[in-house]
C-alpha cells in the first residue's frame, strides 16, 4: 500500500514538473505542502503514516510539556522549539515570519490513541533562537524527498530566508 | 648533628635568593602574520554549522600532525566548500545578509587562496543557493574550467559558474533531483525521489547538451540512501539507513552501479545501524571504509556513532571494530580520513570533540576538545 501511493506521489509530482513550467510546478509544489484543506491529497503523508506510526508508538512520548523535545508533536522536529523561543507549538515568535512551505511528519498521540499528520513549519527573519534544540527522525527521509526531510532550511522561500525556530501544528487526524 | 646541618643548609640556601640576579626582562615582540606551513594530506578542513547563530558558520583548518588550528574561512550562512583540483583554492558558495541576520540577500561564491587564507575573489550567485546540508552542495569540474552550486527554493536546479570568464554560464533544472556529483569532463549526477541518478553533460559554454535518467538503483521506502556520500577512486559510495554499500561509477558517460554490499551480518541488520550527519568516510588508496554504527531503530539514523566499523572495500570484510568512549568524547557525529597511504581518521562529536585516530590501528592520537560550536562535517583539502 505504502510502495503504491508512493508511486503515485511521484508520478503526480513527476507530472507537474513534465506540464508545467517551474513558476507553476513551484506553485503547485507549495500547494501540496502548504495547505491543511489539501491533506486527502497527500499521498506521501498517507504513505508514510503506517511506519511513522509504528516508530511513534515505540517511543516514549511525552504528552505533558509541549517544551520538551520528548513531546509527542515532534517526532520528527529538527531544530529549535519555537516555544521556548516566545512562541510555541503552533505559533511563531513576535517579529518573526512563518515558512510558506514545510515538511510533512505523522506522529502518535499516546493520549488518545490517534496518529496526526503533522506540519513542521519554521519560523524564519530572525537568527537561531539557540533555545531548546530538538531533533527527532521519525519517517524522516533524506533531501531527494524533500517533503519528507528535516535537514533542509525550511525557511528557504522566505524574503528573509533567516532560520530561528520550528512549530510542529496539527493539520489533522491521519486516515486509517 | 642533624638539626644543626639542617640549620646550614637553610642558611646557604637564603644566602643564595637574596643574592640571586632577577631573570633578564622579556624582549620586545614583533606582531607579524603567521605563514601557513607547506600543505599536508593530514590537513583537515572542519565545518562549524554554529547551530545556535548560522550566519557566522565557518571552517577552520586543522593539522591532524601538530593537533593544531592552523587558520579559518568565514562562510556565512548555510556554506556549501569545493575544493580546486589543485588544492590551491576553496571555494565556499554561500548567503549573507546586508545587515547581519536580515537585509538584502546576496548569494555568492568566495575563493579563498589556500597558502594565505585571504579572500582572493567572488562571483556573485542568483539568490536561490541550496540552504542544506553542504556534501555536495558545490563541486569543481576536474578541469576547474566550472564549479557547480546546487539550487533549492524550493524547485532544484545548480548553477554553473564559469571560472574563466568570472561569470555565472547558466541554471540546469534538475527535476527535483539533489546535489551535484561532478565527474569527468563535464557532467554532473544528482539523486532523485524514484531511486534513480540523473546525469547532465554541459557543453564548453557550460550550457545542457544532453541528460540521462538511470534505472532505480536503491528503494527510497525500504532503505534509503544517505545524500552523505563518500568519493572513492572511481566515482562515489552511498550508504543506506539499514548499512547497505551503494558504489556508483561515474567514469563512462552513464553512471555504472557496483552490487551492493552489507556492513551487517543477518543478526546485526536492523540493530546496528550507521547514523549522524556525516555517516562514512572512504580511503581510495588503502581500500578502507570506515562507518560510524549504533544499536537503534527504525528513525535513528541521525544518532551518532558508539563503534567505528572498519571494512576492506575489496573483500567486503569488516576488518575492524573500534568503541568510541561516549561517555568521555560523546558519539560520533561526523567522520573523515585523510587520503594518503599513512592516513589519520578524523571523528568530530556530539560535544564538540574532535579525534585523530591512527586510521591503521584505531589508536587514539589526540583528542581536541571545543573543535567550534557544531562540527558536522570533515573535509579534506
Amino acid at each position: 500500500m505504502q510502495e503504491r501511493l508512493d508511486r503515485l506521489a511521484e508520478r503526480a509530482a513527476r507530472g507537474l514538473a513534465r506540464h508545467t513550467s517551474r513558476r507553476g510546478f513551484l506553485s503547485a509544489f507549495g500547494r501540496v505542502l502548504t495547505g491543511a484543506a489539501l491533506v486527502p491529497l497527500l499521498p506521501v503523508m498517507r504513505g508514510s503514516q503506517a511506519q511513522a506510526a509504528e516508530h511513534a508508538a515505540k517511543a516514549k512520548a511525552e504528552t505533558t510539556d509541549p517544551n520538551s523535545c520528548e513531546y509527542w508533536k515532534f517526532c520528527a522536529i529538527d531544530g529549535f522549539l519555537c516555544g521556548c523561543c516566545g512562541g510555541s507549538s503552533s505559533s511563531c515568535p513576535p517579529g518573526t515570519q512563518q515558512s510558506p512551505i514545510t515538511w510533512i511528519g505523522t506522529c502518535h498521540n499516546p493520549a488518545d490513541g490517534r496518529d496526526y499528520i503533522m506540519s513542521y513549519n519554521d519560523c524564519c527573519g530572525k537568527t537561531s533562537c539557540g533555545s531548546c534544540f530538538c531533533n527527532r527522525n521519525e519517517g524522516e527521509k533524506p533531501m531527494y524527498r524533500l517533503s519528507l526531510n528535516n535537514d533542509v532550511n525550511w525557511c528557504m522561500a522566505n524574503d528573509n530566508p533567516n532560520y530561528h525556530c520550528s512549530v510542529s501544528v496539527v493539520l489533522g487526524v491521519a486516515g486509517k | 648533628m642533624w638539626r644543626s646541618a639542617r640549620g646550614a643548609w637553610l642558611a646557604l640556601v637564603m644566602a643564595g635568593a637574596a643574592n640571586a640576579a632577577p631573570p633578564p626582562p622579556l624582549q620586545a615582540e614583533h606582531l607579524v602574520l603567521a605563514r601557513l606551513p607547506a600543505p599536508s594530506p593530514h590537513w583537515l578542513w572542519v565545518y562549524d554549522e554554529a547551530n545556535n547563530n548560522e550566519t557566522d558558520m565557518r571552517l577552520y583548518l586543522y593539522d591532524g600532525d601538530s593537533h593544531r588550528q592552523l587558520g579559518q574561512i568565514d562562510a556565512g550562512y548555510y556554506p556549501s566548500p569545493a575544493f580546486s583540483p589543485d588544492g590551491k583554492t576553496t571555494a565556499v558558495a554561500t548567503t549573507y545578509f546586508a545587515r547581519g541576520s536580515h537585509g538584502a540577500r546576496t548569494d555568492v561564491v568566495e575563493f579563498t587562496d589556500n597558502a594565505t587564507l585571504s579572500v582572493s575573489g567572488e562571483i556573485v550567485l542568483p539568490p536561490k543557493h541550496a540552504q542544506a546540508i553542504p556534501l555536495y552542495g558545490a563541486g569543481y569540474s576536474a578541469d576547474a574550467k566550472f564549479l557547480y552550486v546546487l539550487s533549492l527554493n524550493p524547485a532544484a536546479a545548480f548553477t554553473v559558474v564559469d571560472l574563466a570568464k568570472r561569470a555565472v554560464a547558466g541554471e540546469i533544472d534538475t527535476d527535483g533531483c539533489v546535489l551535484v556529483i561532478p565527474s569527468a569532463p563535464h557532467r554532473v549526477s544528482s539523486l532523485c525521489e524514484s531511486g534513480r541518478m540523473l546525469t547532465v553533460t554541459l557543453d564548453d559554454a557550460g550550457h545542457e547538451a544532453s541528460r540521462k535518467l538511470s534505472a532505480p538503483f536503491f528503494s527510497v521506502d525500504k532503505d534509503p540512501i544517505f545524500v552523505q556520500g563518500m568519493n572513492t577512486a572511481s566515482g562515489i559510495a552511498f550508504l543506506s539507513f539499514l548499512g547497505d554499500v551503494y558504489g556508483v561509477d561515474l567514469g563512462a558517460a552513464e553512471p555504472q552501479f557496483a552490487p551492493v554490499w552489507a556492513t551487517t551480518t543477518a543478526a546485526e541488520r536492523g540493530k546496528w545501524r550507521p547514523g549522524g550527519s556525516q555517516v562514512g568516510a572512504w580511503n581510495s588508496r588503502t581500500g578502507r571504509l570506515y562507518v560510524p554504527m549504533h544499536l537503534g531503530g527504525p528513525g535513528s539514523h541521525k544518532i551518532g556513532g558508539t563503534e567505528v566499523w572498519v571494512f576492506d572495500t575489496a573483500t567486503h570484510r569488516r576488518v575492524g571494530r573500534w568503541p568510541i568512549d561516549v561517555k568521555k568524547y560523546g558519539s560520533t557525529q561526523a567522520i573523515q580520513v585523510s587520503q594518503d597511504d599513512r592516513p589519520l581518521l578524523f571523528i568530530a562529536t556530539d560535544t564538540s570533540y574532535l579525534l585523530t585516530l591512527d586510521a591503521a590501528s584505531g589508536r587514539l592520537l589526540h583528542a581536541e576538545p571545543k573543535m567550534g560550536q557544531s562540527p558536522w562535517y570533515l573535509f579534506n583539502p
